[in-house]
């Protein structure tokens, strides 16, 4: 037999429980809504260049451009980011070209070119990297990170590279979806 | 271990007898269920400061920007259906707690001395949450919020001497526009809630300090555990009725984007507002001030001076008085809240402009799953063939055309409907093959050119034709097809695309439409010239019919006939988006369209809620 105060007691406490998880569990999902209902970006191909456009060796960057959602707003195309296109020696080689994103694997900064074009700066925390995207200094966790590229059967070829983000401070390149 | 840190935190806190000190606080008078509705006010007030809260992480207070954030909130976001209408539903459950709680102190006599301040504090709260509601009402910017509160701080222009300048401030400038919405939203969830969380914390201090107005006659108890229980129970009410509601209705009410254009919006404000709204249906003219600003403000004033009525007039008559007073004001806006409500249901042409307004609210929404253009939520409906290119198909064209058979339909005095007489082609399907087809049939049908005498050279051909029924058909397969030219391609190019230059439709084309229409330049694909006829490259593509809009009489369109039998120029009196709108809506070239070879392009559209 229960008290008239423990009974109380027990009422409070569960009323307060049902309050809380009236009010909590759709705040929370609420909250957590970016997570729940990742809204997938893409990820197709984008056409940057043709392959005359570029030199043996010369890295040159193109814009992304592409129509883009964010949140309730739908962009008509525009530049959401940059590429930079490294074409490979030889004719006819396996890969004509390489693609990097500009997006630095330390913390997400846009990686620029030295000024002497012979490797990539990042001019937030200094890493550098060689023009095939690997390190030269102990800052990034990882080389440049390359997308895939796909040529057109033109004469002179198209190219598009499919366009990803990546987690950023961490050894492995983990596509973000 | 815990133990441990639980020591340090009372050593250096003293939270342990804090906390005893409020559990076993002793109740005068024991724990009484009419104690509870402070209670239920102050769970109120939390509820909304959470979901406000919640609120505050999407929105984004901009002209163009607040709606597609609510819009999102409430139709994409997990769960933010139930936490916008707990919010939502949430003010009107304070507002009457509030209500009740000042009848029952009235009742009660609870303002009276020694405790004035306490009730002036109350007062304000009521006036601070009333603001709330008010602002809030305004915040996602669809046309509710955006009339409503339009009407609200043109009254608020009317109080005497400092009204305009008031209007001014609280509008950000003259016009309507971005500063009023980021002003709305700072009074809103920082300058309103910030007052009231002061006056919440000195009232219940006052209450605490002085006891509850009219203490039961059972022993005290302490706070724990049975006024606590009594406590959440009022909570829970208070919670449970906006939840509810929230479920029952799904979700909050969200009109279409603000339209400052709109004609025909019927603007009402929240319904604990009716009332007001009401009275200035019986002050018109120069005496609205009396409605709008002078009762309520004498009404506030009573309140207000309600302590002092001790002194004027016998205490048991005093009480009387204020008691009397307050269940006359909560009748009287009673019963003005009811004559708002049933004058509205039984006005029709109130009922049809809120139709109205729901099928836009409705479409509005669809549409924004799509995306809304970065220029703003109002472009959604604008740029929409479906609701902004039908009102201006029937403001501007039903006037001499018919769209499926029927123009605009009025009133005649004796109040019977009429349609408006058909002088010109029905533009139903214009462009298509069906409607070539037709036309090829049938040129002197009303459908087309029949009830148009200038235009009577397809009726001269039809009657002189040799083409086949299968040669019309492959000619109508072909005429089809230059509604579908690029806005980019030339005439040249377009020729010698083997698509047209090897159709089966083209040889019967050239035969016959050929000898009075040139499609493009003359030479290209025929030579035309026996006639008069407009040139037909492109026809019936979104620029061909943008083109006959804006200038009918140039010579490559109707330029041939006489001024006065071309159809009149609407450059000028549409806007671009206003001619872009219509013409996709004769192409059907819009979501939801009924004809179904159209390809739409098809947007990635969110996800809507389950
Ligand atoms: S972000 Fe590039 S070095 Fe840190």
């Amino acid at each position: 037999m229960i008290s008239r105060r423990d009974l109380y007691r027990y009422l409070t406490m569960g009323l307060g429980g049902a309050i809380g998880f009236v009010l909590g569990a759709p705040g929370i999902a609420y909250l957590l809504d970016p997570i729940l209902r990742r809204v997938s970006g893409g990820g197709g191909f984008v056409p940057l260049a043709r392959l005359g456009e570029l030199e043996v060796g010369v890295p040159r960057s193109f814009p992304v451009i592409r129509a883009r959602r964010d949140a309730w707003v739908k962009y008509p195309p525009e530049p959401i980011g940059s590429v930079w296109l490294v074409r490979q020696p030889g004719e006819g080689a396996k890969t004509p070209v390489v693609a990097f994103t500009s997006e630095c694997p330390h913390l997400g900064c846009a990686i620029n070119l030295e000024a002497d074009g012979k490797a990539f700066l990042c001019p937030c925390h200094t890493s550098k990297f060689a023009l095939d995207g690997k390190p030269m200094n102990p800052v990034p966790p990882r080389g440049m990170d390359s997308l895939e590229v796909k040529l057109s059967s033109d004469s002179d070829p198209k190219i598009s590279v499919r366009f990803e983000r990546f987690r950023t401070m961490s050894r492995e390149k983990t596509p973000l979806v | 271990m815990f133990k441990h840190l639980n020591d340090w935190l009372d050593d250096r806190t003293g939270y342990r007898s804090i906390v005893r000190d409020t559990l076993d606080e002793p109740i005068p008078g024991g724990a009484r269920w009419r104690y509870a509705t402070g209670a239920a006010i102050t769970s109120a007030f939390f509820m909304q400061l959470f979901t406000g809260l919640l609120l505050m992480f999407t929105y984004s207070p901009s002209t163009t920007t607040a709606w597609g954030s609510v819009f999102y909130v409430n139709d994409v976001m997990t769960a933010g259906w139930i936490v916008r209408g707990i919010h939502h539903f949430g003010s009107m459950t304070t507002i009457i707690m509030l209500v009740l709680h000042l009848v029952q102190v009235v009742f009660a006599a609870g303002y009276r001395a020694p405790r004035e301040v306490n009730w002036w504090v109350g007062v304000a709260l009521l006036v601070v949450t009333l603001g709330l509601g008010l602002t809030g009402y305004h915040l996602p910017w669809d046309q509710k919020g955006y009339w409503s509160t339009k009407v609200v701080t043109n009254i608020v222009s009317c109080t005497p001497f400092i009204g305009p300048y008031l209007q001014t401030l609280l509008v950000g400038g003259d016009e309507y526009g971005s500063q009023t919405l980021s002003r709305f939203f700072v009074i809103h969830a920082a300058l309103l809630p910030g007052m009231l969380i002061v006056l919440l914390v000195v009232h219940l201090a006052f209450v605490r300090k002085l006891g509850p107005s009219s203490p039961g006659k059972a022993n005290d108890t302490k706070f724990w555990p049975e006024k606590a229980f009594k406590n959440l129970v009022a909570a829970a009410i208070v919670v449970a009725i906006p939840v509810a509601l929230t479920l029952w209705n799904r979700g909050a009410p969200l009109d279409a984007p603000a339209d400052p254009s709109a004609r025909d919006y019927p603007a009402r404000p929240e319904w604990y507002f009716l009332s007001l709204y009401q009275m200035l249906k019986y002050f018109p003219g120069e005496r609205e001030v009396v409605g709008t600003i002078f009762i309520p403000s004498g009404l506030l004033a009573v309140l207000i001076l309600m302590p002092f009525f001790d002194r004027i007039f016998p205490r048991k008559l005093a009480h009387f008085v204020a008691c009397s007073f307050v269940f006359g004001v909560t009748g009287g806006v009673g019963y003005l809240t009811y004559q708002a409500a049933s004058a509205d249901a039984r006005d029709a042409s109130f009922q049809n402009a809120r139709r109205r307004a729901n099928v836009e609210a409705k479409r509005s929404r669809e549409l924004a799953l799509a995306g809304i253009p970065p220029e703003g939520a109002g472009y959604l409906l604008s740029r929409d063939p479906l609701v902004h290119g039908r009102d201006v198909l029937e403001r501007k064209c039903l006037g001499c055309h018919y769209y499926d058979g029927k123009g605009v339909i009025s009133k005649d005095e004796h109040g019977k409907e009429v349609m408006s007489k058909q002088d010109a082609a029905d533009l139903k399907g214009f462009g298509s093959r069906a409607w070539v087809r037709g036309l090829l049939e049938k040129p002197n049908s009303s459908t087309y050119f029949g009830n148009v005498p200038q235009c009577g050279g397809m009726e001269r051909w039809k009657k002189s034709s040799k083409l086949t029924s299968a040669e019309l058909d492959r000619v109508a397969d072909f005429v089809a097809l230059f509604a579908e030219v690029d806005p980019e391609t030339s005439a040249v190019e377009w020729a010698n695309d083997p698509k047209i230059a090897k159709h089966p439709g083209l040889e019967a084309f050239q035969k016959e439409c050929g000898q009075c229409h040139v499609v493009g330049e003359s030479g290209l694909i025929s030579e035309g010239g026996v006639e008069d006829a407009p040139n037909l490259f492109g026809w019936g593509s979104n620029r061909w019919i943008a083109r006959m809009i804006k200038k009918p009489g140039a010579p490559d369109m109707y330029g041939f006939l006489d001024p006065k039998e071309q159809m009149p120029s609407f450059a000028g009196q549409l806007t671009d988006d206003d001619v872009l709108t219509v013409v996709r809506y004769l192409r059907d070239d819009y979501p939801g369209a009924p004809r179904a070879e159209r390809k739409e392009k098809a947007a990635e559209p969110a996800e809507p809620r389950k």
